[in-house]
């Protein structure tokens, strides 16, 4: 599966110089928005002050006081609390065409971009949702904030299994409901639902003011048509619809004029909601799309 | 037109089968897919919505298989014959004794090799003849051959024979047919269908009907009775639908016994006493009626001598001396019996003296005692002597081991009626030397066939051997009937007087000969046979009537006599009676005309190859309008 690839040692190596690209302010502790850096507890010395009463004497500088009898406070820099959530769409659609992998394909951005939040010691976690027995199942990690604890991600990211219908919609909803605070929230799915419901998610997303990015998932076979010739039956994973089809050059143009369109809309929902957008077309584009695509759309600096 | 093999229609099942593959077609391939969504402007078959797809495709395939099914089912046209083409013909020729029926100016056979002469004089110059007769076995009478007057001298030569002609003849004789492309069967009434329809697989059958419905008289069976007290009878037999006068004559050597005309109504079977006649001897009787069959008029009987005869029974058991005294009563009340239990005969022999009259006959059960010296012995379940004490050379048997149980596997002997498996108790494995006639074989544990009853001559005399154990009055129980008759029929034949024999026609007959025998006919005709390293003859009477078997001053008579209920049967309701006499005709005629059967396969498998291409510049056709470069 494509998606231990993002546990790799090597792998690993060239995410590291990366860092989330975030254009809002993070958020302190209790909630307060503040613009630029802010002081608080953490672990990151920040400046001096002259101490004021009522100042926290267990950050009095016992040195400073020594040498130079005045009473210093250190400061520190608070920890920062912008919350990634890695949100991986697990519906049948995904485990198809199986040989593209796309679900591996979709957890193995998931969890780098995971890896590449923990650069800065962001909370972050991923997630995958699809629809089991008509309702919702959305499974998440908890938040992990340090890259030590990174491999926790590896028990979920290897147990997620593709199945039922992609509801974006109401996995959004579930996501909306846990109260989190506004955070970053990147979407990974192939995107194959009605283009109201994919609108309708992320419109509610940026209205719960979470920064969202789209990633945009599809297979190299999927994406180039490259089906067997004949006369098939062709079976929709998540809803049973059969049709019947001949595959052949005509078809597989007209799928790729397909692809090529509903990718275009969800472009350009993202760019009317300022949604950042990026296409990751062919899982064997993994290294290149998370070195050079994510960066260049500023996702990851 | 017609069909060669029509069971081959069979594989006109695949027709079906092709209905049901495109009833399956909506079944394609099915590719899962993450979305149909991307299919949305996929170009979808026009077949989609039908149940069955019945186009151009679909009649081809059609038509190619019923092609090949028809080439299979070898489908054919006559055509006229071609002349010149040096065809093979089998001529066949049922040689039974119904063919010996006299229908007008001739018999049946007259009429069937009146109809092969004309089958020959139409037949192309080139054309090659065989001609096969057939009656108990198939005989090739003369092989292939284009020399018309080797034929004609062949088919002047058939002569019936006074033996039902068998299925299983006919079809070695079919079998010998084989290789000629044309089979002619000329046959008194009509083969079985499925030897016809094996014969007809791989040449043009045409069976030819000889004869119709005639009256026939037969006499069934004679019993001579005992001479001076017990009358004899005749049992004779009308096979006509209408009634009929039978003139019966029996005759005792050249004294006429009985002569008496007799009224039998349609089909009836009915009993003549006549005597009881005076003296013994071979009681003839005869049929002075003319009818169809004359082979059948004429039955021969031994009256066995009023004289008292010595027989004598051992046997370490007391009931089973009684039983076999009482079965040797039965078969000739004259028999003066003496029983004894075998470790005391010597000391009783002795006692009587040597002024005794000669034994006709020693009984020996479970035991063996050379010195009896009857004239003939019959060894009931022989017991295994030890290695030092083996059987007289006049014997020739051995003793190998005892089963506890076994059955009666195959019988035939004289006339009585091959007997149904028969459970028996414990039963000798015996060896028998080559001389001696095997009569009955039984099967038993570990051992599919061993010999159960023999007779043999021997310079000694005749002996018999009966295998099985006859204690708890096996010989008299109901259930073992088989094994009674069994045992009268050899008990018959061991005291049969050595010169004269009665058989059935088609028997094998052993007579006990110097080097060389002269066989003199019922037809007076005349043959040398050698005699074989035991010193026996064997001839094999295939017309009804006197043998005479003459070899180193010694005469022996065989009387044949001929009766099979089938055979002389001529009035029997059969297949070809019920056809008319215009279809029938019809039907000979329709073979003499026909034409030459013209095999259509190759024409129908040049349909089915161009059924097959079109089909596939179809398919192309198709590929291309999908956009793809191969189907």
């Amino acid at each position: 599966m494509l998606a231990a690839r993002a546990f790799e040692p090597e792998f690993l190596r060239k995410l590291d110089r990366l860092a989330l690209g975030i254009k809002r302010a993070r958020t302190v502790r209790a909630g307060q928005r503040t613009l630029g850096r802010i002081q608080g507890l953490g672990i990151e010395p920040e400046n001096f002050k002259a101490y004021a009463p009522g100042d926290d004497l267990r950050f009095l500088d016992w040195n400073t006081l020594a040498r130079l009898d005045e009473l210093m406070l250190r400061t520190y820099r608070a920890d920062r609390q912008v919350e990634v959530t890695a949100l991986v769409d697990a519906s049948a659609s995904m485990g198809l065409p199986e040989r593209d992998d796309k679900l591996g394909f979709a957890l193995a951005i998931g969890a780098s971009l995971a890896y590449i939040g923990m650069a800065e010691n962001d909370a972050v976690r991923i997630g995958a949702f699809s629809m089991q027995r008509g309702a919702m199942k959305l499974e998440a990690t908890p938040f992990h904030r340090r890259r030590e604890s990174y491999l926790n991600f590896r028990p979920f990211v290897m147990s997620v299994k593709a199945g039922g219908e992609t509801r974006l919609g109401a996995a959004v909803d579930q996501l909306l409901l846990q109260r989190r605070p506004a955070g970053i929230v990147v979407v990974i799915s192939d995107f194959l639902v009605s283009e109201s419901d994919v609108e309708d998610a992320l419109k509610r997303l940026v209205k719960a003011r979470h920064e969202v990015k789209v990633v945009h998932v599809m297979g190299d076979q999927e994406s180039t048509a490259s089906y067997p010739s004949g006369l098939f039956r062709v079976r929709d994973a998540e809803t049973g619809e059969v049709r019947e089809t001949v595959l052949g050059p005509k078809t597989a143009a007209a799928n790729r004029r397909k692809v090529e369109k509903i990718a275009a809309r969800v472009r350009e929902i993202c760019t009317t909601h300022a949604i950042t957008y990026a296409q990751a077309f062919g899982a064997s584009n993994l290294e290149s799309f998370m070195e050079r695509e994510l960066p260049r759309l500023g996702i990851v600096q | 037109m017609g069909l060669l093999n029509p069971q081959n229609f069979i594989y006109g099942l695949s027709l079906a089968l092709l209905v049901l593959i495109y009833l399956r077609s909506r079944s394609r391939p099915t590719i899962q897919v993450s979305s149909v969504m991307l299919f949305d402007q996929a170009p979808a078959p026009v077949t989609s919505v039908r149940q069955m797809r019945t186009d151009a495709l679909f009649w081809l395939e059609m038509a190619t298989l019923a092609a090949l099914t028809l080439a299979i089912a070898g489908l054919y046209v006559m055509r006229p014959r071609v002349a010149g083409q040096g065809r093979s013909h089998a001529l066949v020729f049922d040689l039974g004794a119904g063919m010996s029926a006299r229908e007008g100016s001739g018999t049946r056979l007259d009429q069937a090799r009146r109809e092969a002469m004309e089958i020959v004089g139409q037949a192309p110059v080139g054309d090659e003849f065989s001609v096969i007769g057939y009656a108990l076995e198939a005989q090739v009478r003369h092989p292939q051959t284009a020399n018309l007057a080797d034929l004609r001298k062949a088919l002047g030569d058939l002569v019936p024979m006074a033996v039902p002609a068998r299925a299983a003849a006919l079809r070695a004789a079919l079998i010998r047919a084989r290789g000629a492309s044309e089979i002619d069967l000329f046959a008194d009434r009509p083969p079985p269908a499925a030897i016809v329809a094996d014969a007809a697989s791989t040449a043009r059958m045409n069976f030819h009907l000889v004869g119709s419905s005639d009256s026939n008289l037969a006499i069934v069976s004679l019993d001579p009775g005992i001479p001076g007290s017990t009358p004899g009878r005749a049992l004779i037999r009308n096979f006509s639908a209408r009634p009929q006068l039978c003139e019966l004559a029996i005759d005792l050597g050249d004294r006429e016994e009985f002569h008496q005309t007799h009224m039998l109504a349609p089909r009836e079977q009915a009993v003549v006493a006549f005597g009881p006649i005076r003296s013994a001897g071979v009681l003839h009787a005869r049929i002075l009626t003319p009818d169809a069959i004359e082979a059948d008029n004429d039955r021969y009987a031994y009256a066995p001598s009023d004289r008292p005869a010595r027989a004598l029974v051992l046997s370490p058991d007391a009931a089973v001396r009684d039983d076999i005294a009482r079965v040797l009563l039965a078969v000739n009340a004259n028999f003066q019996i003496e029983t004894a239990d075998p470790a005391k005969y010597l000391a009783q022999a002795k006692a009587s003296g040597p002024n005794a009259r000669p034994l006709e006959l020693a009984v020996m059960h479970d035991c063996y005692v050379p010195a009896a010296g009857a004239a003939s012995t019959l060894l009931i379940y022989p017991p295994q002597l030890a290695k030092n004490l083996p059987y007289a050379a006049a014997i020739g048997i051995s003793v190998r081991g005892t089963l506890a149980g076994a059955d009666i596997g195959s019988y035939e002997m004289g006339e009585a009626p091959p007997l149904e498996s028969l459970a028996l108790g414990a039963t000798r494995i015996v060896a028998i030397p080559e001389w001696m006639d095997l009569i009955a074989t039984a099967a038993g544990p570990g051992h599919p066939s061993i010999p159960l009853a023999a007779i043999g001559r021997a310079a000694g005399g005749p002996v018999g051997v009966l295998a099985f154990d006859v204690r708890g009055h096996l010989l008299l129980a109901p259930d073992h009937l088989d094994a009674l008759v069994l045992t009268v029929d050899l008990i018959k034949q061991l005291t049969a007087p050595r010169d004269i024999l009665i058989v059935p026609t088609g028997a094998d007959v052993s007579i006990t000969a110097t080097a060389t025998a002269r066989v003199t006919r019922p037809d007076a005709s005349i043959r040398i046979v050698a005699a074989d390293k035991w010193g026996r003859v064997r001839i094999r009477p295939l017309q009804a009537g006197r043998y005479v078997v003459e070899s180193g001053g010694e005469t022996t008579q065989v009387f044949a006599n001929y009766y099979d209920a089938a055979e002389s049967d001529l009035g029997a309701k059969s297949q070809a009676e019920e056809t008319t006499p215009a279809e029938k005709s019809a039907a000979v005629s329709n073979a003499q005309s026909a034409g030459e059967v013209q095999p259509l396969v190759f024409i129908l498998i040049a349909l089915a190859l161009l059924a097959l291409t079109i089909e596939s510049a179809l398919l192309i056709g198709h590929a291309g309008g999908w956009g793809m470069r191969h189907v």
